[in-house]
Formats: C-alpha cells, sequence, structure tokens
C-alpha cells in the first residue's frame, strides 16, 4: 500500500521518463556500454580507450590490447550476464511476491545455490564445470522451497518471508564456511564463495550463463503483462482469466533459474537483485514490460561499477565485486526497511 | 508467576510443604545445575586429552599441577586456555544474549542479530590494520566502542519507523547491518593480510588459537560483566511484566535498559576481540534453557552462563573431529547448529505476528 502511495508520486515527478521510456531506457543502454569499454581499459596496466576498441573489434597488432581483451572482456561480459541475470530475477521475485524486500539472496536462493555449486565441485573434482549451474539450480531451488515452507502459516507476509529467508541463508552459509574449512581454498577462491567476485573468470563462465539469460530473460519479457496482472492481487487476477498459481509457479522458477546460474559462475553476490529493480521502478514506474528490462539495465550498472571500484581502489589488490555490491546494497536495504514501516 | 523460582532461597523446605509447584521447578534447576556441571567437567577432560598428540585421562591431574614433560607442557600452555576461553566466551556471548533479550523485550534479540558482535569485530579489525602492534587491553576498549554504536544504531533505525520497536523489523535491521559490517571487514582483511585461517577467524570466531594472555585479557570484563548480570536479576524479571507494571512496581525502566545495555556491551566487545564473532550462542542459549527452566532471571542468567560455556567447548571439541590434522574455528560448528533453531525461532507466530 505504502509503495502504491510512493509510487503515485513518482509518476507525477518523472512522467516524462514514463511516456518516452525507450529514449531513456537507450541512453541507460550507451551508458552501460561506454562504461564497459572504460572497465576494459582500467586495470593494473591502463590501456587507451582507442586501442581497447580496435582490439574489441580485431583490427590491431597492439599486444597489450590484446591481452587486456583476453583476460578483462570475459569478466566485462560477465558482469553483464550477472548483473542481468540478478536483477530480473529480483524484479520477478518482487512482482510474484508482492514483496518489495523479495531478491535471490533475501529468500536464500542465492546461498543455496552457492553451497549446491560448491559441494558439487568439491566432492567430484573432476567435474566439467558445466555441470556446475544444474546443481546450484537445485539448491536454489530447495533454498526457495524451503524459505517458502517454513515462512507459511496461513499466508506468508514480507517480513516473514526476508527473516526466514536470512534464517535459511545462514544456515546455507555456514555450510559454505564449512566446505571451506574442510577443504581449504586459498584467499581469493574462498572469497568468491563467500561474496562473490568476477577475478580470473574465463570465457568458459560466460558461457555457462550465456545460454539461461538469452531463453529465460526474453520468455519473462514476454510474459511482463502476466506479472502485471498478478500484481493486481490473486483474486483480480484469476477474474481476469489468469491462472493465478501456475503462472506464478513458473516466473518464481524461471528467477530461480536466473539467480542460481549468476551464482555459479561468479559466486554469492548479493544485493543486486534487490536493488536493481527498486531503481528502475522508480525511473520507469510499476510496469513490469518497462520496468524489467531497465532492471537488467541497472543490474550491468551496478555490476560494472562494482567490478571496477574493485579492480581500482588499490591496483594490485582485488576487492570482490561482491562486496562492493554488499557495502552499497546494505544502506539501502535499511533505507527501503524503515520506508516500508511508514 | 509459578515460573519466579529461586526468589526466595532461604525458605525453600517451607516451601517445600506448601507449594509443591515450585518446588518441582527448583528440583529441576537442581538437576539441570548438576547435569551441567558434569558435562562441563567431562567436556574439558575430554577437550584436553584431544588432539595431534593423544593424553591419557589418567595423566590430567598431574599434568595440570606441574609441567616437566612435552606432553605436560602441551596441556598447560595450548590446551588447557584453549578450554578455559572456550568456556568464557561461550559464558559471557550467552548471557549477554540473555540479557538483550530481556533489554529489548525481543526474543530475536542477540549480539550476533543485532550487529553488535560484527561492530565490535570491525573496529578490532580496523584497529589491528592501522596499528598492527596492537593488542590486549586497548583492543578489547575499542571493541567495546565498535559493540556499541553498532547496536545502538541498529536499535535506531529499526525504531524510526513507529513507536514500539517489532522483533521482526529489528532481526532484518540487524542482520543487514551485520552484513554490511562484515564485508568491510572483509575488505580490511583483504588489504592487511592474505590468509584464509586469519579470514575465517575473524568472519566465523573460534578459540583455537586461543592463549593465556587472551583467558587474562577477557576475564576481569567476564567477571564485572557476569556479577552485574546477576545483580540485575530481580530487575529484569519485573521488567519482563512489561514497561508499565514494572513502572508501577518502582522500577526505573530506563536505568534498567542503559545498565543492561551496557553490561551487554561488554560482554560482548570483550569476548569477541579475544574470539571473534562465535555465532549464535546469544541466541540459542538463553532460549534453550529457558524451555529447561523458566525465565526467571535469578536463575535463568547463572545458567544460560554455563550452558554457554559448554555449548562453545563442545563445539571446540566436535571441530577437532571435522579434519583431525587441521584446526577449525568453533563457529563454523556452532553456526552449523544454529541456524536451524534460527529458524524455528524466526517461524514462530509470535515473533512474526
Amino acid at each position: 500500500m505504502t509503495s502504491t502511495a510512493i509510487l503515485a508520486q513518482h509518476v507525477r515527478r518523472t512522467s516524462l521518463a514514463k511516456r518516452h521510456p525507450a529514449i531513456l531506457m537507450g541512453s541507460l543502454g550507451v551508458l552501460a556500454i561506454v562504461l564497459s569499454f572504460y572497465s576494459l581499459s582500467v586495470g593494473a596496466t591502463d590501456v587507451s580507450m582507442g586501442d581497447v576498441f580496435n582490439a574489441v573489434i580485431g583490427n590491431t597488432s597492439d599486444q597489450a590490447a590484446q591481452i587486456v581483451v583476453q583476460f578483462q572482456l570475459p569478466r566485462v561480459l560477465l558482469a553483464w550476464l550477472v548483473g542481468i541475470a540478478l536483477a530480473v530475477s529480483g524484479g520477478v521475485m518482487q512482482g510474484v511476491i508482492r514483496n518489495p524486500l523479495a531478491a535471490p539472496d533475501v529468500v536464500g536462493v542465492t546461498k543455496g545455490a552457492g553451497f549446491a555449486g560448491m559441494l558439487l565441485l568439491l566432492a567430484i573434482p573432476g567435474i566439467p564445470v558445466f555441470a556446475v549451474v544444474p546443481a546450484a539450480f537445485v539448491g536454489g531451488l530447495v533454498a526457495a522451497a524451503l524459505v517458502y515452507l517454513l515462512a507459511y502459516r496461513r499466508g506468508a507476509t514480507p517480513v516473514r518471508i526476508a527473516l526466514v529467508g536470512i534464517a535459511v541463508s545462514a544456515a546455507f552459509e555456514a555450510g559454505i564456511r564449512f566446505l571451506l574449512v574442510r577443504n581449504p581454498l586459498d584467499v581469493s577462491a574462498a572469497l568468491i564463495w563467500l561474496t562473490g567476485s568476477l577475478f580470473g573468470r574465463s570465457m568458459s563462465s560466460v558461457l555457462q550463463i550465456l545460454p539461461w539469460v538469452l531463453v529465460l530473460v526474453p520468455l519473462i519479457v514476454i510474459w511482463a503483462r502476466k506479472l502485471d496482472v498478478l500484481g493486481l492481487g490473486d483474486d483480480l487476477a484469476a477474474g481476469l482469466g489468469e491462472p493465478v498459481e501456475k503462472t506464478r509457479r513458473v516466473l518464481l522458477l524461471f528467477a530461480v533459474a536466473l539467480a542460481s546460474a549468476a551464482v555459479a559462475v561468479s559466486g554469492t553476490i548479493g544485493f543486486v537483485g534487490l536493488i536493481a529493480p527498486h531503481m528502475a521502478r522508480r525511473v520507469f514506474g510499476g510496469r513490469h514490460l518497462a520496468s524489467i528490462p531497465s532492471a537488467a539495465l541497472f543490474g550491468v550498472l551496478l555490476m560494472l561499477f562494482a567490478d571496477m571500484i574493485g579492480r581500482g581502489l588499490a591496483p594490485p589488490l582485488e576487492i570482490p565485486a561482491g562486496l562492493v555490491t554488499a557495502v552499497v546494497g546494505g544502506p539501502y536495504f535499511l533505507y527501503l526497511l524503515v520506508k516500508t514501516g511508514k | 508467576m509459578s515460573l519466579s523460582v529461586g526468589t526466595a532461597p532461604k525458605s525453600s523446605e517451607d516451601a517445600a510443604h506448601k507449594r509443591p509447584k515450585i518446588v518441582t521447578n527448583k528440583q529441576r534447576v537442581t538437576w539441570v545445575t548438576l547435569v551441567l556441571l558434569v558435562v562441563v567437567v567431562a567436556g574439558v577432560a575430554w577437550g584436553l586429552s584431544i588432539g595431534s598428540q593423544h593424553i591419557s585421562l589418567a595423566r590430567l591431574p598431574g599434568a595440570l599441577i606441574k609441567a616437566d614433560q612435552p606432553d605436560e607442557l602441551i596441556l598447560q600452555s595450548i590446551r588447557l586456555p584453549r578450554v578455559v576461553l572456550a568456556l568464557c566466551v561461550g559464558a559471557a556471548l550467552a548471557v549477554a544474549g540473555a540479557l538483550m533479550q530481556a533489554v529489548a523485550a525481543n526474543p530475536l534479540a542477540a549480539p550476533e542479530i543485532m550487529g553488535v558482535n560484527a561492530g565490535a569485530v570491525f573496529v578490532v579489525v580496523l584497529a589491528i590494520t592501522v596499528v598492527p602492534s596492537l593488542s590486549g587491553a586497548p583492543t578489547i576498549l575499542l571493541a567495546f566502542g565498535g559493540a556499541a554504536v553498532a547496536g545502538v544504531s541498529v536499535m535506531l533505525l529499526a525504531g524510526s519507523g513507529s513507536g514500539r520497536v517489532s522483533p521482526v523489523r529489528l532481526a532484518l535491521a540487524g542482520v543487514t547491518a551485520s552484513s554490511l559490517l562484515i564485508s568491510l571487514t572483509q575488505v580490511l582483511i583483504i588489504f592487511d593480510e592474505n590468509s584464509t585461517d586469519s579470514v575465517l577467524f575473524w568472519l566465523v570466531g573460534g578459540v583455537n588459537f586461543g592463549t593465556w594472555q587472551d583467558v587474562r585479557n577477557l576475564l576481569p570484563w567476564l567477571v564485572l560483566g557476569l556479577i552485574g548480570a546477576f545483580a540485575m536479576a530481580r530487575p529484569l524479571n519485573l521488567l519482563a511484566l512489561g514497561d508499565d507494571m514494572a513502572r508501577g512496581l518502582g522500577q526505573n525502566v530506563e536505568r534498567t535498559r542503559m545498565i543492561g545495555s551496557a553490561l551487554v556491551i561488554v560482554l560482548c566487545g570483550a569476548a569477541v576481540s579475544v574470539a571473534g564473532p562465535v555465532a549464535f550462542i546469544g541466541l540459542i542459549v538463553p532460549h534453550i534453557m529457558r524451555r529447561i527452566v523458566g525465565s526467571s532471571y535469578t536463575v535463568l542468567l547463572p545458567l544460560c552462563a554455563v550452558g554457554g560455556g559448554v555449548l562453545v567447548l563442545y563445539a571446540d571439541i566436535l571441530s577437532r573431529y571435522v579434519k583431525p590434522p587441521f584446526e577449525v574455528p568453533a563457529g563454523v560448528v556452532t553456526a552449523l547448529i544454529g541456524a536451524p533453531i534460527f529458524v524455528y525461532l524466526a517461524r514462530r507466530q509470535k515473533v512474526t505476528s
């Protein structure tokens, strides 16, 4: 109720963005692309933007630029894919559960997927990396189901889902720490599973997550109207001829799958799935046809910023992107909490 | 009111004839105390004898008095401080949790959930990063500051929406603040030192590096905190009746809250600065004890101290069996035990309605 009131305020204030969402979304996209090129050029050795551009389109022999493309390009591509996957997943969850606090990390999906992926990698050392995404999916699904079942008592209120989600996340995180202790990894590998990072990722990671994003995100955008209908409430949606339970389950399944794929390649990056949809709704309003794609763009921007800050703050050292998103996202979640309480 | 035991300890024999219900509870308290003490003694013996060098139980008493042989040295300088530290840290965190639940009138309040532990850890790690030579008493004082700031901010944030702070909002605000502080701590660790051991120590907590120096640093604050807490038992019992009732009975509610919070900060800050944020002790021990002996703080607080010690001690023993030559932080084990109990508490109707 409060969120609709706040949304109504913003309809008046930012009506330009809502009347011509394509223009603003286009400029967001351009910003993301420029940022990507900039991100390619920042690193341990700086390369000029021109060289990077030439290297990407393939007509250069400059050694430094080529190295940068080889090592940085997968990373930037991954920032795009992970940002899109997490943000769309969060947007769908917030729409389907009608809960402003819902997000893949709040409802436990992130930690569940991380635990399952890590368990698989450690239990079967020679396993091909392509098996990690399905394993993470199973873990995320189990975690989401657990949270929903445990939170359900004559309906599941937003705060109870969030609280039970935190509790279930804590259990899975304890599991991740347990695995870390049993199988000591080096610090950067350990931090990937604890907080999420894009460090040292190759093209194979990109290929792992790419099919999931390419298939699921367009499907969700096509179904954006169904999300709008679900947002009207169960009774009204059923009255409009929507098979409420079925649609809800399918959409949640998609959301869990997207978040799990992101976790499988980048670890448990938090708060992107929570913040990006909120930013999108503030700017573009509550219609999902506009808010889901723009949430994806905000997710990309967040990931690119987090990765760049992590790399650029103290050059030889890498601060995992997940830490940066947590430092930015924590206060935002607190702000949301304070706001939903009023 | 049938649960209020131990308020009149002298007339126990008279009460035995007149009010049998209280006596059963009193007997139960006695039994629980005895069982806990036996468990403590068994745990101490077990904790002393296991490790990469097994030392038989028969040699324990002799080794505690004089240390001539290598085995006895191991016992005196490595295992004994570890066991003592486990008991002390557990007692501090569990009593802090019980105090916090009373002061905040909130079943989900606990140092690890309200961000108090994370605040203490962040400040300690920050201090160590800036001044590497820092250790001992100054660290503990800084930890008090971190714990206090974090705890007060969480209370303010959670309460800024409406008058009364709901348990769930407090928990959500606290957990988020904790995760924020833990992230910042991780950033500091990356700058400071690149070893997984130290990362896990400050994120998980444990007593496996415990020394006599740590025990000496913790002990004065622990004694102060425990005596203060036990002295607060009666005001806390009255506080549990509700603010209005407590005021009507002549209590200074605000003063009780202030002193209680200060004790929480002393206990948590001291425990965290020597052992890291051992997870969930302050949340689960008071709940378990309340189930067994009722909610009178006169008996609850001392039993929480013993129960917390037992939990950390056994978690530490268990953690040595995880991967024998290596030692894992006890916090991993307490987190695995504590998380399901947290789920159970979060699910309860009373908490979330």
